[in-house]
């Protein structure tokens, strides 16, 4: 199955990948159309800024994920054969339990959807739209080594 | 092939299930548990009351799971002996079942504190399914809701009635609320937070009686207030179901005793979530921390265990997250500092912000997150393994701080290429 992969050598900490998020999550999927959405669509992936490099950070949809454990509400569950975590907006109640063990700090809150921001690699549109558009490849969505 | 026996049904029970049936397949499974529902989650039910779900979402596994699953399931009924001699438990009504391993997940039941009149109908624990149906069908006909404690249970209790339209009055014996999750000024942001969305509650009071003929009517404190309610909920913590072992050999403090395959001390006898008092990394003993997700991993560990895989408990942690009205409040490990601990701190009262860690000999040893919760689960993994921040310490309350500042001193993550 695909993940995706950071060479954090090219990241400039442009944010590209920060703004196709958002508009890949957004109702009209258009730059100019998202940003008077009345939800406004929030990004899942962040640029964080380590030491000397910058690292894109996205939910990596770990094969034994602690965010599905702490889950109350059942409503992030692990799907083995996509290899992907699943999340079910209509089970979700926002109680954060999924922030506060996620080793990696890759789900962030949206308080007012009351959902938690993670990366389903962009289910809707059918690819990744971070690894699409990063003008310096340094997000690639590829096979997992075996 | 062995014939296991797993009493109770909750987290830790269908945890412990899904691991063993990855592992072996032939062995008989029975589940024997007093409630009368499949499995479903317990800290759902404050969001019940609220309405903010319905009742089919609160069950865990699709209904068809313990068939999948080959088990053998016993609803509705009660073990009321174990004997670990002769390997064989009792039911109330009298049938016998031997097995060869068993797992007691038996959970824990509300603390009821020794009041006058806490036995009068209208007054109710805020645990199980159960509990919830009784108070929405009281809720029906109730104005107003007194709730006796401002720990987790209390709040959530209170949230859930006062967003079912009932005024909620929360009597706390502390100074503040929440005191067994979080410090004095987290616990001040959320009570302020409370009070403005209409939850009255009075701290440093208790409730000395529970006036009513028969029906709970009022409640009378200590202060010689008295308040009316017809229903009374009682949220003054848990105690963990450990009556089955009293009288047995299975070594027992608070809950039951484990070690780190969450065995206890008779051979094929294991136990897992509420009931079982593990290790736990910060305090650096054994103790109850009875938690969702730490019902979950022990569950697992458990289970393999069971299955015959050696497998290790890394211990537990006190963690919490809740999110009241918009406002959410993480706390993981310690809460308050002893003198030997060094402590960060800022405060947003406006915007009702709060961060704490507390640092003891460069490792940290706990936080707090009021309103801002992002990058909890890097905290948790810092204190969970034990990491010398010394290098990064003073930029743990930046809102910049992330995984990136401290990837390198965990394991090599794969996914980054460098």
């Amino acid at each position: 199955m695909k993940k995706l992969y950071f060479d954090v050598s090219k990241c400039v900490a442009c944010r590209t990948c920060e703004i196709v998020c958002c508009v890949g999550h957004s109702l009209s999927k258009d730059l100019f159309k998202s940003v008077r959405e009345k939800k406004l669509s929030l990004p899942r992936i962040e640029v964080c800024i380590g030491k000397d490099k910058n690292f894109p950070i996205a939910c990596r949809h770990c094969k034994e994920p602690k965010c599905v454990d702490a889950c109350i509400a059942k409503a992030l569950t692990y799907d083995f054969e996509k290899k992907e975590v699943i999340h079910d907006k209509e089970r979700c109640i926002g109680c954060w339990m999924c922030i506060m063990v996620c080793p990696y700090g890759a789900i962030r809150p949206d308080k007012k959807a009351k959902l938690p921001l993670r990366c389903d690699h962009c289910v809707e549109i059918g690819e990744p739209q971070c690894a699409k558009s990063c003008p310096t490849k340094a997000i690639s969505y590829k096979e997992e080594p075996e | 092939m062995k014939n296991i026996i797993i009493i109770g049904n909750s987290a830790a029970a269908i945890s412990a299930i899904e691991a063993i049936r990855s592992k072996d397949s032939q062995s008989k499974i029975t589940v024997i548990c007093d409630e009368e529902y499949p499995a479903y989650c317990r800290c759902l039910i404050s969001n019940l009351v609220a309405g903010d779900i319905a009742e089919n979402k609160l069950y865990l596994r699709p209904q068809d799971f313990y068939t999948q699953n080959k088990i053998d399931l016993l609803l509705g009924k009660k073990v009321i002996k174990l004997d670990p001699k002769k390997r064989r438990v009792t039911l109330e009504d009298n049938e016998k079942k031997d097995f060869d391993v068993a797992l007691i997940a038996t959970g824990a039941k509300p603390a009821l504190p020794d009041l006058k009149g806490i036995r009068k109908q209208g007054v109710s624990g805020f645990r199980t399914f159960n509990d919830a149906k009784e108070i929405i069908s009281l809720a029906t006909f109730a104005k107003v809701v007194c709730v006796l404690g401002g720990g987790l249970i209390g709040l959530k209790a209170a949230y859930g009635l006062k967003k079912r339209g009932l005024q909620v009055k929360v009597i706390v014996k502390s100074k503040y609320v929440l005191s067994q999750v979080l410090d004095d000024v987290g616990a001040g942001i959320v009570q302020e937070h409370l009070e403005k969305e209409g939850i009255e509650i009075l701290t440093g009071q208790e409730a000395i009686e529970l006036i009513g003929n028969g029906q709970v009517k009022a409640v009378k404190l200590d202060s010689g207030k008295v308040i009316e309610a017809p229903i009374v909920i009682v949220g003054k913590g848990v105690e963990p179901n450990t009556e089955l072992v009293k009288e047995t050999d299975i070594k027992l403090d608070f809950g039951i005793l484990t070690d780190v395959h969450l065995a206890t001390n008779v051979p094929g006898i294991f136990a897992a979530g509420d009931v079982a008092q593990c290790f736990d990394v910060v305090r650096g003993a054994h103790y109850i921390n009875a938690l969702w997700p730490n019902a979950i991993e022990q569950g697992r560990i458990a289970g393999l265990n069971m299955a015959g895989v050696n497998i290790s408990y890394p211990g537990s942690i006190a963690m919490n997250s809740v999110e009241f009205f918009g406002l959410a409040v993480i706390s993981i490990g310690l809460k308050k500092e002893d003198s030997h601990c060094q402590v960060l701190q800022f405060l947003d009262k406006k915007s009702s912000v709060y961060k704490k860690f507390i640092i003891k000999e460069n490792r940290l040893k706990g936080f707090i997150g009021v309103g801002k919760i992002n990058n909890s689960g890097v905290f948790l993994r810092l204190i969970r393994e034990n990491i010398d921040i010394s290098g990064f310490k003073n930029e743990l309350l930046n809102d910049s701080f992330s995984y990136a500042k401290v990837i390198d001193l965990f394991q090599p993550d794969e996914i980054f290429k460098i």
